[in-house]
């Protein structure tokens, strides 16, 4: 999904279809983390505009729905990079070969992240790529076959 | 002949002498990351499937990871037995020369037999309809425990000894029993977070048998006397939210959840939170902040969930495989079981069902799912909170109840438990909720001294110390003990300084 772009002509129209979704949950605080997702699914991060609107329909004070946003290492508060591959760097990974495959994806073009454990250990190593996928069992070879099949080799 | 060939070939061969009637492609997070999709295409596995007359079914991974992406053939006739048993299992990723052995160990799903009746045996085995699930004797047991009363329930589950899978191992019917005593409404939290690094077991029971879980939290509910249900999974597990997802949908048009099929007088209202990140997610009182919308940090304990938990109001916190436990315990076969998770040096990681209250040498275990002895030089027990065991003690006897939340990584010979033990700490530094002074101070101060050239151990030894002590939640509590496991199990690792 294009991450959600305050300055895009689809700005205006991404938050009202979040707003008019919000408005189905309802008006209580324990609502607060599915509100999150919810934001997330249709803007794909938390931008300033989406936690006013969450606070003001959960009645929470603007300042703990911030407070607690930034408790949680899945919420993003910042604009992610559009299509970038995440290597999972959790210990099964790094003892398969997850600095190998790092390596091997950094010599291509694109955009690249770390996460901690994904907790697909037996499949390790894995990462997402920038399509969302898990691929399991990953190595240089494949990571380098998904971007020549994208540049259509 | 290739890999494809030897599959095709062998399937025909066992076709010839046992009619196959089903094909089972496993399609959970484990096939997909290894690109089933496609192995069926090259494969040609539907038109295998329409020339053997079987039928295709799409299920899930069956607990052996290791074999994905596969497919499944099954004979005919085992319907109706108690269990299904499989004749055929290949690994398409294995090259031929490993083919004989994989052939051979293709029925070792356990440790024990096929352990078919337990909490695995309908792994791989769903197509995803309720029908299938009830077929293979989902929500059997509940029927017949909502024929007896509470008093009964709560004293069968008080004597079968089950603890909590989560890792803590408190007795499930003693704090069943703290929470019908008190004034309700009452409330059952299923913790399915599990965010725990090397444990992947409930992510396989929600994505393999959703229905295992609701029939549990039916149980629960029925025998406590609740009313609402939280079912709180982790928000990166999607397969697992979706499979859940799915099933309660079914058990609700169904009127599994409604008065059709519960017992007079009982409603039960079970609703799905994905959490969003964070280890001490997994901490129980952290789940009920994060439920009631506060930020999600640990509480004081006491009060305890059992008195005060959602909303004040006493509250039943179970993991997701305590749950599902719960439905084995009214049959005669097997004992009770658990699962664990393994990853690392060994040729099949997975999901294993192993005896509860059994003892297992390490030795024999490890063979048993794959382990070149002479290349482990120790295996992490649990993750960040975990514990190093090293080699020496493998020919010790180790009581399954004593493995934590049932992961267990096995090292390789080029494995640095150093980096391993930093890798750790600064995991447990990373996920530090910031909550109370020992765990936030005491996890960076603890990266920082194991970083250094000399490594002051006397300091280090304090600082968890400290951090045991003092810490508001079990994160901090145990975030020093990978570290100290680690330096007693393989000093010479550490060049230590006296103060």
């Amino acid at each position: 999904m294009i991450p959600f772009d305050a300055t895009a002509d689809d700005a205006g129209d991404r938050l009202a279809n979040f707003e008019k979704q919000l408005l189905t949950l309802p008006s209580r605080k324990s609502y607060l983390l599915p509100a999150f997702h919810m934001a997330q699914q249709y803007l794909d991060w938390l931008p300033r505009e989406s936690i006013l609107v969450i606070a003001s329909h959960l009645r929470i004070p603007l300042s703990e729905v911030y407070a607690t946003a930034t408790a949680y290492s899945e919420l993003r508060l910042e604009k992610p990079e559009y299509g970038a591959w995440y290597m999972c760097t959790g210990v099964a990974c790094e003892a398969a070969g997850a600095q190998r495959i790092i390596a091997a994806i950094e010599t291509v073009p694109g955009k690249f992240g770390r996460t901690d454990c994904q907790f697909l250990c037996s499949l390790a190593p894995i990462c997402t790529d920038h399509r969302g996928r898990i691929l399991g069992r990953l190595t240089e070879n494949r990571v380098r076959a998904i971007f020549l099949e994208d540049r259509g080799d | 002949m290739t890999i494809q060939q030897a599959f095709l070939k062998t399937i025909l061969d066992e076709s010839s002498k046992h009619s196959i009637a089903q094909l089972f492609i496993h399609k959970g997070t484990c096939g997909e990351a290894t690109d089933i999709v496609s192995v069926c295409e090259e494969l040609g596995i539907i038109e295998l499937a329409m020339s053997l007359n079987a039928k295709i079914i799409e299920t899930s991974c069956d607990g052996r990871c290791w074999a994905a992406p596969s497919v499944t053939a099954q004979k005919n006739n085992d319907r109706g037995a108690s269990y299904s048993r499989r004749f055929d299992r290949i690994d398409l990723g294995v090259n031929l020369k490993e083919l004989g052995e994989v052939l051979d160990l293709s029925t070792v799903h356990n440790v024990f037999d096929d352990g078919a009746t337990g909490l695995t045996s309908r792994f791989g085995q769903l197509d995803g309809s309720l029908l299938a699930a009830v077929e293979l004797g989902a929500y059997g047991v509940a029927e017949k425990v909502f024929q007896q009363d509470q008093k009964s329930i709560l004293s069968k589950i008080e004597e079968s000894k089950l603890s909590g899978r989560g890792g803590a191992h408190f007795p499930t019917g003693l704090k069943w029993k703290l929470a019908a005593q008190n004034e309700g409404p009452r409330y059952l939290v299923v913790n399915a977070e599990e965010g725990e690094p090397g444990v992947f077991k409930d992510r396989h029971l929600l994505e393999a048998d959703p229905h295992r879980l609701i029939e549990g939290i039916l149980i629960c509910c029925y025998a406590v006397g609740v009313e609402k249900a939280f079912v709180y999974i982790n928000g990166q597990a999607h397969k697992g939210i979706e499979s859940f997802m799915t099933a309660l949908e079914q058990a609700r048009n169904s009127g599994i959840t409604g008065p059709e099929f519960l017992p007079e007088k009982m409603t039960v209202d079970i609703e799905v939170r994905a959490g969003a990140g964070g280890y001490v997610c997994g901490e129980e009182s952290v789940i009920l902040n994060s439920i009631e919308g506060a930020r999600p940090v640990p509480r004081f304990k006491p009060p305890f969930a059992t008195d005060q938990g959602l909303w004040g109001m006493p509250t039943v916190i179970n993991n997701v495989e305590t749950l599902a436990a719960v439905t084995t315990l009214w049959q005669d076969f097997p004992p009770p079981t658990k699962l664990v998770s393994l990853s690392g040096n060994i040729a099949r990681p997975g999901v294993y069902e192993v005896p509860a209250d059994g003892t297992l040498s390490w030795n024999g275990f490890l063979l048993s799912v794959g382990a070149e002895l002479e290349t482990v030089p120790a295996i992490l027990l649990g993750g960040p909170s975990g514990t190093f065991v090293h080699r020496d003690k493998f020919e010790e006897q180790i009581e399954m109840k004593n493995i934590g939340a049932g992961g267990i990584f096995v090292l390789s010979p080029n494995s640095s438990v150093k980096e391993i033990t930093n890798s750790l700490a600064g995991y447990n530094e990373r996920e530090s909720c910031g909550e109370c002074t020992p765990c936030r101070e005491g996890t960076m101060r603890l990266t920082e001294l194991l970083q250094q050239e000399t490594v002051d151990l006397k300091k280090v030894e304090e600082l968890i110390e400290v951090m045991e002590e003092a810490s508001l939640c079990m994160l901090g509590g145990m975030a020093g003990r990978p570290v100290k496991s680690a330096i007693e199990n393989f000093p010479a690792t550490w060049i230590s300084t006296e103060r």
